[in-house]
């Protein structure tokens, strides 16, 4: 059998892992399932096009890096388009989410959400087509690293660009203030308030960092397979099966869960064919939950 | 002189228009232990939440130190000198007994806090030895050291508690209640509800009895246990037959 198929996974795991981060995190200190959470990684992907649009009229062609696709504007947007995601994140919450949570009711903000999905979806459609755009359209050659295993240039670069978000992000989890405040309101929002925690202040930090790594996934759709208004809707069901598997708030456990999700469907594809890759994230996450319901990280609480 | 920590005909309720602290008025002096006692559903956790910003105010003023602090939000009362300890659910589950410390440190100086999580651990040295441990697998009475240490780690000047003693072996009660004499006589000023009304009294200076979300009574700790308008009140809680 062709090892290919993990380096597949690998890849299609992690951007997984990356757009999973905000989803747990979202709902381990907001209480709701943001089902708009796909399309932030679709405007995260079209904002960093646009700014590599803006930087290229401003300074003309940049040669790409190496042997890359791409040169350092995609760079530079990219980190751009990290913050415009996780601001629009912010907004949404302000215009939205937030005034529906005053009131109370966790389905009526859910409900809010898949609203929120389609008009954000609606307006990509509107404003760049459904049709599939590219950062570039330049073939990589893909290069043997053994086992019959080989990997573009592009694919070596955002892997490790998602080694070093995902490992920063679980030193903030579990060294930094602001992580430890995320991690006490997630497990007693009141008792947060009691020991001085604003609360307001760790929402709009959980907007921003869901934001901004669903923009980094993004980008890494973009450039290693392509970019389209549907591309985060589509890869709605396995984050959630990714945060759910890796337990609720659980940060390793989310990334975790994303690996395992995307090893099995590129697994999938390979064994029994691509049209049942969408079923593997359902399967897998039904099967772990009946053996282990709070996930793989997560942790019973009394 | 302005009292430590005051309410003055305060209203405040869960729902709009369905009071559950209907006029209460406490004064607390500086240093003093004030025991709120009354019968079960009287509003007593009702009234300290209220004070500690958590359930919505409709009336009256809570004054601390003579400035005005109704309807700040909660998360401010700790920087305003007021601690609060929840009855339940009073310690961060799956955070470990140290990072409980340090997460309620915020309001801190940084270079303060480690020093002041030591100075915690010296005042409660069975937390010490667990340190690393997760608060969740803490026993009761080593919970409600945490929830203590957890709530003075800021130096409060007022710290309210609601039933620490609540579910503990009669052990942990007795050594909760020295623990708080020791506060006090550390310069805090202490607001205690509790069941456990003889234990209470008797570290008390003085305590309100709360019936219905008002004031019925007010007495010094020492007389209170024998006044006969409070057996009337407070029926159901003596086990001692007092009368
Ligand atoms: N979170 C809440 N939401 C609505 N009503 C509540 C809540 N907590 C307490 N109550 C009501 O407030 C009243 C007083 O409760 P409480 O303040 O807990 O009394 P006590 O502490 O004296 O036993 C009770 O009737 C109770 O049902
Ligand atoms: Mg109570």
């Amino acid at each position: 059998m062709a090892l290919q198929f993990l380096l597949n996974g690998l890849i299609e795991g992690s951007m997984i892992g990356l757009g999973a981060i905000g989803v747990t995190l979202t709902y381990a200190i907001l209480r709701f399932s943001n089902f708009a959470h796909g399309d932030f990684m679709a405007w995260g992907a079209y904002s960093t096009l646009m700014l590599v649009g803006l930087i290229g009229s401003a300074v003309g062609t940049v040669a790409p890096i190496g042997p890359l696709s791409f040169g350092w504007p995609l760079i530079l947007a990219g980190l751009g388009g990290m913050v415009f995601t996780g601001c629009l994140a912010l907004l949404l919450d302000w215009l939205l989410f937030a005034r529906l949570r005053a009131r109370g009711q966790a389905i009526v903000v859910v409900m809010a959400s898949f609203g929120a999905s389609m008009a954000l979806r609606n307006l990509l459609e509107f404003a760049f087509t459904s049709s599939p755009t590219y950062f570039s359209r330049k073939i990589q050659i893909a290069r043997p690293i053994g086992l019959g295993i080989r990997i573009t240039p592009d694919q070596t670069v955002l892997l490790g660009m998602t080694l070093v978000l995902v490992v920063g992000m679980h030193l903030l989890m579990t060294y930094s203030r602001t992580g430890r405040e995320m991690k006490a309101v997630s497990q007693n929002p009141a008792l947060a308030r009691v020991v001085g925690i604003d609360l307001d202040r760790i929402v709009r930090m959980t907007w921003l960092i869901g934001g901004a790594l669903a923009s980094a996934a993004g980008l890494m759709v973009g450039v290693l397979v392509q970019i389209r208004p549907l591309m985060g809707l589509d890869m709605l069901l396995p984050m959630f099966a990714a945060a759910i598997l890796g337990g609720i708030g659980s940060v390793p456990g989310a990334v975790l869960g994303g690996l395992v999700i995307g090893l099995s469907q590129a697994a999938s594809v390979q064994l029994v064919g691509a049209e049942w890759r969408q079923a593997v994230a359902f399967v897998i996450l039904v099967a772990v939950l009946l053996v282990r319901p709070t996930g793989l990280f997560g942790v019973q609480e009394r | 002189m302005a009292a430590m920590l005051e309410t003055d005909g305060l209203v405040a309720g869960y729902e709009p228009g369905l009071p559950i602290v209907r006029g209460a008025s406490i004064r607390v002096e500086p240093q003093e232990i004030v025991v709120i006692l009354g019968p079960n559903g009287a509003g007593k956790s009702s009234l300290i939440k209220a004070i500690a910003g958590l359930v919505p105010i409709s009336g009256g003023a809570v004054r601390l130190a003579g400035v005005e602090i109704t309807r700040v939000p909660a998360h401010r009362m700790v920087q305003a000198g007021l601690a609060f300890v929840p009855q339940t659910e009073n310690v961060f589950p799956l955070l470990s007994v140290q990072d409980n410390l340090r997460v309620s440190a915020g309001g801190l100086p940084r270079a303060d806090t480690a020093a002041r999580i030591e100075e915690m651990f010296a005042l409660f040295p069975d937390l010490a030895r667990q340190r690393r441990l997760m608060a969740g697998s803490l026993s009761g009475g080593q919970r409600q050291m945490l929830a203590a240490a957890r709530a003075l780690i800021v130096r409060p000047r007022v710290l309210m508690l609601d039933e620490p003693s609540a579910g503990l072996s009669p052990r942990f009660v007795e050594m909760v209640f020295a623990r708080l004499a020791e506060i006090r006589r550390g310069g805090v000023t202490v607001v205690l509800v509790e069941q456990n009304a003889r234990a209470a009294l008797a570290i008390g200076d003085r305590a309100y009895v709360l019936v219905e979300g008002r004031v019925a009574h007010e007495a010094p700790a020492a007389t209170l246990w024998d006044d006969p308008v409070v057996a009337e009140l407070y029926l159901g809680q003596r086990s001692d037959g007092g009368r």
